[in-house]
């Protein structure tokens, strides 16, 4: 982070002047700050790179002059094999990413440029929806998908998931879609565009911040989701990721449980990392501009 | 459409003693009378009460100081911005997972770094124990859930006119009178906003406590004890009462809320 600061300097040398005491008061407290937000994150995949018989003894700064792949090894077969959970967890997160973009997309269009009776209200039902936690409907949500035959599924849970990204995923595309101007629509229109070719060709550019935002959150949604997921999915092979990582705290493999857990960590941030740094530019703008307009 | 729908199903399966498997019948309102004298639901309510009292102000204030140091959008606020709601995109289930290991006595991180640190004397048994556990997830959640409020709240200020600050600079304010004066009054909805989400995120707490406190019956939330209700016990009708209970806790605290940071000033 300084090197930055650094690096940058010589190469603007009039905004020298400008960095002066408090700028540099500015960079230390944020640096500080940074290393304390990063520190758990860095610490848990030194962690995990440890070998298994250290991780339950008390650390030492020595730890880190032999690590080893051992606990991925561990952890992607064999008895302790989570690499299953892993696709499983991808499979609902894109599912449930996609899904909640092309409802929320098509629910969005409608609700910004068709204005029909009653369009305010439903609106306002998927504004109130917003606010209902998940946790109210989790028992008559668990009836209705046993009565489908979709408990212990990872459609179901992918339905399930989906259902409570769409209020957000359709309130920030409504606002995408409020802010494409009309005539741009219009214009389409007259050349003989159906609906579904306007959004696809002539839309398209300018509704990809607010997919990106609306495909994010509902993929990091699903991706860390625990209380449904426990109680959805029975079975063993059909676990998603963080069930899984249960599992293994409360299970009795002894003093290996630290060891395997944390590889099982590293597995689990990576794809949250790797998403939110290349879509960043969106998601952080998506909620912050939400804040906005409230 | 998709939540209204259940929640039709909800008030009525509250009404009755349904079970999972088996015939259920009607009960009316006994579930509920039931609730009101249920040490544990009672004990439940109390508890995530105090949790959310607990962590929403710094949570806030931890939020708006992030948002406040990095206004100015200086060299690396971009960065800055990115590292403090990387805990918040990590999640509350992995990030639980982090703490589940390194808060454990002998072995864990915590302990290390305060004994280096000179803050502790000896190892604590930081989950087993009600006071040092619920202390240890508090300051987990604050490093969690900050990173979000700095942006809602960043979001909000970067909609403010510079002009306003550099009026108030001529005429000699401090910082604190711009902040009282400028940012606050302008920040109500973000600030809103803000709030709501945290004592909502707080008043539906599971994933921590569910991981970091199992077998600890002295922090048992809500949910988790709906959840244990519903699906270990296969009381759903009684589960469902107070899953309901706690939606209109929720709605009134959302509706008081809006209330009292109402937005009076249009621009």
């Amino acid at each position: 982070m300084t090197e930055v600061a650094l690096s940058e300097a010589p190469r603007a040398p009039r905004r020298r002047r400008k960095r002066d005491r408090g700028f540099w008061a500015y960079m230390c407290v944020a640096t500080m700050l940074a290393v304390l937000f990063l520190l758990p994150i860095v610490w848990a995949v030194l962690r995990s790179l440890q070998p298994a018989s250290l991780a339950s003894l008390q650390p030492q700064g020595a730890d880190f002059t032999h690590l080893t792949f051992a606990n991925y090894k561990a952890v992607s077969h064999g008895l302790y094999d989570i690499l299953p959970n892993l696709a499983n967890s991808l499979i609902v997160g894109i599912g449930t990413a996609l899904l909640t973009m092309i409802v929320a997309t098509l629910a969005g269009y409608g609700l910004a440029k068709f204005q029909f009776r009653g369009s305010g209200v439903v609106f306002g039902v998927i504004l109130l929806a917003l606010m209902i936690p998940f946790q109210a409907v989790l028992t008559p949500l668990y009836l209705e998908l046993s009565d489908l035959h979709m408990t212990d599924n990872l459609v179901g849970l992918i339905l399930v998931y989906s259902t409570f990204n769409l209020p957000f995923g359709v309130f920030v595309m409504r606002n995408t879609f409020q802010q494409i101007p009309r005539e741009l629509v219009e214009s389409a229109r007259v050349d003989g565009a159906g609906v579904i070719t306007t959004l696809v060709r002539v839309m398209r550019p300018l509704i990809v911040p607010g997919l990106a935002t609306t495909a994010t959150y509902a993929f990091l949604y699903s991706w860390t989701e625990l209380l449904q997921a426990l109680t959805f999915i029975q079975s063993a092979d059909k676990l998603t990721l963080p069930v899984k990582l249960y599992d293994i705290t409360t299970s009795t493999y002894g003093a290996i449980n630290n060891a395997y857990l944390s590889a099982g960590i590293v597995i689990a941030m990576v794809p949250c990392i790797a998403l939110y740094l290349a879509l960043q530019r969106y998601y952080v703008q998506g909620l912050m501009s939400g804040a906005v307009k409230g | 459409m998709f939540v209204l729908f259940p929640l039709g199903y909800a008030i009525y399966i509250s009404l009755t003693d349904w079970p999972l498997l088996g015939p259920y019948h009607f009960i009316g309102l006994t579930n509920y009378k039931n609730l009101l004298q249920d040490p544990q639901f009672l004990h439940s309510v109390k508890f995530t009460l105090e949790y959310t009292a607990i962590v929403t102000p710094p949570i806030f204030f931890v939020g708006y100081g992030l948002a406040a140091l990095l206004r100015a959008n200086r060299a690396g606020a971009k960065l800055f911005r990115t590292i403090f709601f990387l805990p918040f995109v990590v999640g509350l289930s992995t990030v639980s997972f982090i703490f589940e290991i390194e808060l454990q006595p002998n072995s864990g991180g915590v302990d290390f770094l305060l004994s280096k640190l000179g803050l502790v004397s000896d190892n604590h048994i930081w989950t087993v124990n009600t006071g040092p556990a619920l202390l240890a997830i508090s300051v987990i959640v604050v490093w969690f859930a900050s990173g979000l409020t700095m942006l809602i709240l960043t979001g909000g200020m970067q909609g403010i006119p510079r002009e306003l600050y550099e009026a108030a600079n001529v005429d000699g304010a401090s910082w604190w009178e711009k902040e009282r004066r400028i940012t606050l009054p302008l920040l109500r909805r973000p600030i809103a906003l803000a709030l709501i989400i945290s004592v909502i995120g707080s008043f539906l707490a599971f994933n921590q406590f569910y991981i970091l406190a199992q077998n600890n019956a002295g922090l048992e939330t809500v949910v988790e004890w709906i959840y244990q209700t519903a699906f270990t016990q296969f009381h759903l009708g009684y589960a469902t009462a107070m899953a309901l209970m706690l939606v209109v806790v929720i709605g009134l605290i959302t509706m008081a809320q809006f209330l009292i940071l109402r937005d009076t000033t249009e621009f």
